[in-house]
């Protein structure tokens, strides 16, 4: 019931069509922005939207420590519960916990390679079977192509979407559409990307591919109090 | 003679189980002359290092009491603390934090920050305790400072600064370079005691200007002077050593220090390093509560002439009575004098005042604010707080969880008996996590603490320690009960035997609380139960709760509100109110959906890359729930929560698992609800026994 009602309220659902996910199984997302905006918070509440749904969500750090990552969960899952007045948080915070889980690498030694192996631990021991995949801190450099296609790949075999998160430079160039240079060449195996735009004292969250929002849908905002969209 | 405290250090060695913080300990003892031999951990000697004071420690080569001990180096006063070093011992851990001004976090430069490191360094997080690194063992094969002090930048999230350079590493381990003189030290003589300084050998030349630079870097961020030296090439030491000093106390650095306990190289610079960087009792604010004031926060103030603020950080049994171990936060505490416990309102009369070094002491005549000393044969628990008269404050009152686990233990003889009643008495003194008492049922002595091992080390010492012989019987998990939904209750008790009777009728609800243990609220208008009687209501809903009506596990998180009632003019009475109590807790908790609760761990296993999914595999078949698995390159820590009944002989599987090459540390974490198929097998062996 509680859940049910978080999911009516959260303004990410005008991202998604109604109740199916923007993303189908082997689909790619990608959120850009400048290091600090907010790419982390969003993706971490992507994450909380789906795992009120009850589905698995792997979340890959490159960069954070397990400890930090948790905090980011708990600050965002405190405020969604803050502006809804939810009062159990604790005993819906246990039921969406099993969920989640959390892996972390260094990011100069993560590989595809040694991501599939660990998975392979997961769900042939059937202790997790993810079904969103979230990788926070990839690097997009000239070597990305041949990991994204195999991250592909593993998305397909394993029936799961991935969402990215994608640091962008002060020297990056774009084209008309918004798209940073570094990523055009990669922009083929995105379904979704969404730019984080700070404006003035907002951060505008801009959809550079994939489902438009609908238009009488008012523009969604990343309100940098809290780190949550409003709509 | 006791130094002005600006030359005070109250120090702690912390760190994580085996990277030889009690060899650095007794080192440091021997350079400062308190000792005059050098003993090993695991000595063949079998004389054991100077701090290790529990026979037990000794031969399992691990410290469990944090023994106070003092020293003196250049002119300085360091009292030192042995904290112990494994995580089920965590309250003791607790305790010596709280009386320290500063620590040396010792890592070993093979094993670097393991999850105890994590454990420890979260502890001096929570109690602000500044800190310097000393990575030891430096002499061991595999050593590698770099990638610990990576490890503590990257796992413990600090500011870290390198201090020294090694001159060679693992056997080939002569000495360090220190960044600040810009000198190489070695270390000379059978025990390391002569300190030969000489210039920086050739070959180190360009990593140490490189290193120097990154020092000057980070350290001229605390220190405008030391920038603008920098920026005109004219810096000096002592810039440096106040930049550090400064950054330290406020935990916004680690310098990082190394050397090998083992083979005395690098302790004569960490003593130095302590008086330079870390701070003394002036330079720490302190705080206690005010009990008057709604515990009120009152900051302390490290003057010997104001009212006395004293806190019972460890108490020993000693040959001569109890052994109270104490830090002065203010005033000062003098032979003779009158003192008061704040716990228990009793006047206390000061007898005798020592300061100790391990296991020998030696007599005072006061103890001064800033100071840490003993107190003899005063009757009191650790964590007392004791003030002079006028003032009621109490030093910050610690957390202390609930036990999770239960043992019998039933003695061999009647000796036996003697000498197990006088330990179990002194360890829940000392340890107000470890609880004792008689089951009702069996009339065994039950013990329960916070882990198995918590509890096989306290039948360890009362074997030792009092030679106490005891059978243990199988270790039982602390379960609980609670109720999920509100029901509401209305119960007459009503009793006419001949005589006076009994007339009693309570109507109200209890619902499910996650805050609090217990609530009692009286919603009664128009004294349908007169006043006079409520208390006894209460107690009786109170002695309820000891053992709850499913399973006869206490009873939890349940608030019960009575709102209306009747009485009788004559038969009325506290008994009949009491009982008429128990039966309308019946009533209400049989409708309110009552289950069982078991107490879930916070486990984290550190293990090998290549066995981590045979540990997760371990962990899934104990119902555990993986939370995280953080890759580190070679180990990896996976973090789960695991139901503690699931857990009992795990470090035997897990050792079998990895080769023994992985550990896990436990805590609690949290009660939640036991399954619907492990509650029937509870229910099925309950009614069994």
């Amino acid at each position: 019931m509680l859940k049910k009602e978080l999911l009516f309220r959260n303004p990410l659902r005008l991202m998604e069509h109604k109740t199916e996910d923007v993303l189908q199984s082997g689909g790619f997302g990608a959120v850009l922005a400048r290091s600090g905006v907010g790419k982390t918070a969003l993706l971490v509440q992507l994450a909380m939207d789906s795992l009120l749904r009850n589905k698995n969500v792997l979340h890959i750090s490159l960069n954070d420590s397990v400890k930090k990552v948790c905090l980011w969960y708990e600050e965002v899952f405190r405020n969604i519960a803050d502006q809804n007045n939810i009062r159990q948080i604790e005993q819906l915070w246990e039921a969406i916990v099993p969920h989640r889980l959390i892996m972390t690498f260094k990011v100069d030694t993560f590989s595809v390679p040694k991501l599939k192996e660990r998975m392979t631990d997961l769900i042939e021991q059937n202790i997790f079977l993810p079904q969103v995949m979230l990788i926070d801190g990839l690097p997009f450099d000239k070597d990305t192509k041949k990991a994204l296609t195999e991250l592909k790949k593993l998305a397909e075999s394993r029936f799961m979407y991935i969402w990215f998160t994608v640091r962008t430079h002060r020297h990056d160039e774009y084209d008309p559409d918004g798209m940073p240079d570094s990523l055009l060449h990669l922009a083929d195996l995105f379904d979704v990307i969404v730019h984080l735009q700070p404006e003035g004292k907002e951060i505008h969250v801009k959809t550079l591919k994939g489902v438009p929002l609908a238009c009488d849908c008012p523009e969604l905002i990343l309100d940098p109090s809290t780190m949550l969209v409003k709509g | 003679m006791e130094k002005a405290s600006e030359k005070v250090r109250n120090i702690g060695i912390s760190a994580h189980i085996d990277s030889g913080k009690t060899t650095l300990t007794e080192r440091i003892l021997f350079y400062s002359k308190r000792i005059h031999a050098i003993h090993d951990v695991k000595g063949k000697d079998g004389v054991g290092a100077t701090m290790d004071s529990m026979e037990l420690e000794k031969e399992r080569g691990i410290t469990i009491a944090s023994a106070a001990t003092y020293c003196e180096w250049r002119e300085h006063e360091i009292n030192i603390i042995d904290t112990p070093g494994h995580v089920d011992f965590t309250i003791e851990v607790e305790r010596a934090l709280k009386v320290l001004d500063g620590a040396i976090l010792v890592l070993c430069s093979v094993g670097g920050v393991q999850s105890q490191s994590i454990t420890v360094d979260q502890q001096m997080k929570r109690y602000k305790v500044p800190c310097l690194a000393f990575i030891n063992k430096c002499d061991r094969s595999g050593a590698n400072p770099s990638r610990v002090i990576e490890q503590l930048k990257n796992k413990l999230g600090h500011n870290t600064v390198v201090m020294q350079i090694p001159i060679g590493l693992e056997a080939d381990f002569e000495g360090v370079v220190d960044l600040i003189s810009m000198k190489a030290v070695y270390f000379d003589g059978i025990n390391g005691e002569i300190v030969r300084v000489e210039d920086i050998p050739e070959n180190l030349l360009s990593e140490i200007a490189e290193k120097r630079e990154e020092l000057i870097d980070v350290a001229s961020m605390f220190s405008d002077e030391l920038m603008e030296a920098a920026l005109e090439d004219n810096v000096t030491e002592e810039l440096i050593v106040s930049a550090v000093r400064k950054a330290t106390i406020s935990r916004e650095m680690t310098p990082v220090f190394m050397g090998s306990a083992y083979k005395n190289k690098g302790i004569q610079p960490i003593l130095d390093a302590v008086t330079n960087f870390l701070p003394s009792p002036d330079e720490v604010e302190n705080h206690a509560l005010d009990p008057s004031n709604n515990e009120a926060e009152v900051i302390l103030c490290n003057d010997s002439q104001k009212p006395l603020v004293a806190y019972a950080f460890k108490i020993e049994e000693g040959q001569y009575g109890q052994l109270t171990y104490v830090r002065v936060y203010q005033g000062m505490l003098e032979k003779g004098d009158t003192i008061f416990n704040v716990r228990t309102g009793k006047k206390v009369k000061i007898g005798r005042l020592a300061r100790m070094h391990a296991n020998q002491m030696e007599e005072i005549g006061k103890i001064s604010a800033g100071y840490i000393g003993a107190l003899f044969g005063i009757d009191c628990a650790s964590g007392d707080t004791f003030v002079s008269k006028g003032i009621n404050f109490t030093m910050t009152s610690m957390f202390i969880p609930n036990p999770v686990i239960s043992l019998a233990i039933i003695p061999r003889d009647s000796t036996a008996e003697v000498n197990m009643s006088k330990a179990l008495n002194r360890f829940s003194k000392e340890d107000p996590t470890f609880k004792t008492y008689v089951s009702e049922e069996t009339g065994d002595t039950i013990i329960s603490g916070m882990g198995e091992l918590h509890l096989e080390v306290y039948v360890e010492r009362m074997r030792r320690e009092y030679n106490a012989e005891v059978t243990t019987g199988t270790p039982t998990v602390s379960y609980r009960e609670t109720i999920t939904r509100l029901a509401e209750f209305n119960y007459t008790h009503k009793k006419q035997t001949g005589g006076a009777g009994q007339f009693g009728r309570i109507a109200g609800y209890m619902e499910p609380i996650t805050e609090e243990e217990f609530v009692f609220e009286n919603k009664i208008t128009g004294g349908s139960i007169p006043t006079q009687f409520i208390s006894a209501c209460e107690k009786g809903f109170r002695k309820c709760f000891e053992k709850g009506p499913k399973m006869e596990f206490p009873v939890t998180g349940i608030k019960i509100v009575i709102n209306d009632g009747q009485s009788h003019s004559v038969d009325s009475s506290d008994m009949a109110f009491y009982a008429a109590a128990r039966g309308a807790f019946r009533e209400g908790y049989a409708k309110a959906k009552p289950v069982i609760h078991e107490p879930i761990m916070k486990v984290v296993v550190e293990t090998p890359i290549e066995y981590q999914g045979a540990v997760m595999g371990s962990l899934n078949q104990r119902r555990g729930i993986i939370v995280a698995s953080q890759d580190e390159g070679y180990m990896c820590a996976i973090e789960v929560q695991v139901p503690l009944s699931e857990m009992f002989g795990y470090s035997t599987v897990l050792r079998s698992l990895t080769q023994g090459k992985a550990q896990f540390t436990m805590e609690f974490h949290i009660y939640k609800r036991v399954p619907v198929l492990i509650a029937e097998e509870l229910a099925k062996k309950a009614k069994k026994d």
